[in-house]
């Protein structure tokens, strides 16, 4: 077994760890948190996208005990409380979620996009999804919902109506 | 489960104890885009894990007056974002660029791509356009040697079990000089190379070309020098009937090395243009 510190959307977890486990089993199996989906487990589709140290990288694609000392965001970690956040908000206005398996991974390549660039051009977008693969929407909603957010987020709120 | 012990390494000195004390049985995992699909797989089986992501001693791209050197574990974000590797070395940031998805860029890195030896390593090609050597260390010293020596055949180098590739060098691109890079997938996210090409070219005011070092990966068992090609162009002008000399030469090479293969007649075929598109930017390039 390995002990590691993990720093998961603000709070430190100990945790023994099997040396052999990913990071995309300690989130699910061991913490529960299970907003992040498993698609194909070799770094494909991108639905167990999180941020670590502000970038995204696959949570299949990472032991867990690499994991020590970082800061990872998941989904669980976006909304604060009831207060969704903006990118959320703007996918559910814009009905950019059907099955909703990528949809975790999609925002969380959203906020990456979004944290260097309010208002990124659709090639931006784009470019910055192209590791999420979504089988239900096409992409053309979640493309107009991440320009949403942009929009939202360059207003300070999730209030759509503004 | 084989695996008995991880270690999250923090200096190379620490790397080099531990490959010299568990040799073959320790594998180095950095961004782990290849290592975790391999064990999960059961293709390798090490007793031991030692993580490299953090050793920011080979995290690096330096420049000095007439070299360039990359750091193992620089990842292919960070090469696609440098500032020194633009302009006339855009055919490396193009193929870093080319590289999976922003997960996977952001992980994976240089020196894990190239000791993968895959034979449609994206940034195999350019390195071997540029005549790039790989340093490599172990407990007991240094050594460098050519990338195109180091690269044995599909996922083999020429590496010990107690060494570990700490960087890879090259020259910088001088005055009328540039390398450029034409990747096919399947699609453009997250596709593996059917073919990508990389051309280093040196041309003088007449337009003609002083040296040229052309490299394709996904056309063989490995990244590869196409020397008889580059013979077709060195001394010459790069006029229209030279190039489709090249091109011709080319596909005669590919055709020889894919023969019997199902995918022969489509990349002969497709070769002649991503050669073309690729050399003519290249040759702009040379000239801005």
């Amino acid at each position: 077994m390995k002990d590691i510190n993990l720093k998961i959307n603000g709070k430190s977890y100990r945790l023994s760890t099997n040396e052999d486990m990913r990071l995309i089993d300690v989130l699910r199996d061991e913490l529960g948190l299970l907003g992040s989906k498993e698609g194909c487990g070799e770094g494909e589709c991108g639905a167990c996208t999180i941020l670590m140290e502000g970038r995204t990288v696959n949570a299949c694609m990472v032991m867990a005990f690499q994991t020590d000392e970082k800061e990872i965001i998941t989904i669980e970690g976006l909304s604060n409380g009831e207060q969704l956040h903006p990118i959320q908000q703007a996918f559910i206005e814009i009905g950019a979620v059907q099955c909703g398996f990528c949809t975790p991974g999609m925002i969380l390549s959203a906020k990456a996009i979004l944290d260097k660039d309010t208002n990124p051009t659709r090639e931006m977008i784009r470019q910055g999804i192209s590791g999420n693969l979504c089988r239900c929407t096409g992409y053309a909603k979640i493309v107009d919902a991440i320009e949403l957010a942009g929009k939202l987020l360059r207003n300070g709120g999730n209030n759509c109506e503004a | 489960m084989s695996l008995k012990n991880v270690y999250v390494a923090k200096t190379l000195d620490e790397v080099l104890n531990l490959l010299n004390q568990y040799g073959c049985e320790s594998k180095l995992i950095a961004g782990g885009t290849d290592v975790i699909i391999q064990l999960r797989e059961k293709e390798i089986s090490p007793k031991v894990l030692v993580d490299i992501s953090n050793l920011s001693e080979i995290n690096f791209i330096d420049e000095s007056e007439d070299k360039i050197t990359i750091g193992a574990c620089t990842t292919f974000t960070t090469i696609a974002e440098s500032s020194i590797l633009k302009d006339k070395l855009k055919g490396l940031v193009q193929s870093a660029e080319s590289v999976g998805s922003p997960q996977i860029r952001n992980a994976a890195t240089i020196g894990g791509n190239i000791c993968n030896a895959s034979m449609a390593a994206d940034i195999v090609p350019p390195l071997l356009a540029l005549d790039a050597e790989v340093l490599i260390e172990s407990k007991a010293g240094k050594r460098r040697i050519l990338l195109d020596h180091f690269l044995m055949g599909k996922g083999k180098v020429d590496i010990k079990p107690e060494e570990i590739v700490t960087a890879i060098t090259f020259n910088k691109p001088k005055n009328r000089e540039a390398l450029g890079f034409g990747k096919l997938g399947l699609r453009k996210a997250l596709a593996i190379a059917r073919i990508s090409t990389a051309i280093y070219l040196s041309l003088d005011e007449e337009n003609t070309c002083r040296k040229i070092r052309i490299a394709n990966g996904a056309v063989g068992f490995r990244g590869m020098r196409e020397k008889e090609v580059e013979n077709i162009f060195i001394g010459k002008q790069l006029t229209e009937d030279v190039i489709n000399m090249g091109i011709e030469k080319l596909r005669e090479e590919l055709n020889q090395r894919l023969a019997g293969r199902s995918s022969a007649e489509f990349k002969t075929t497709a070769i002649a243009g991503i050669f073309k598109k690729a050399l003519l930017e290249t040759a702009n390039n040379c000239k801005e």
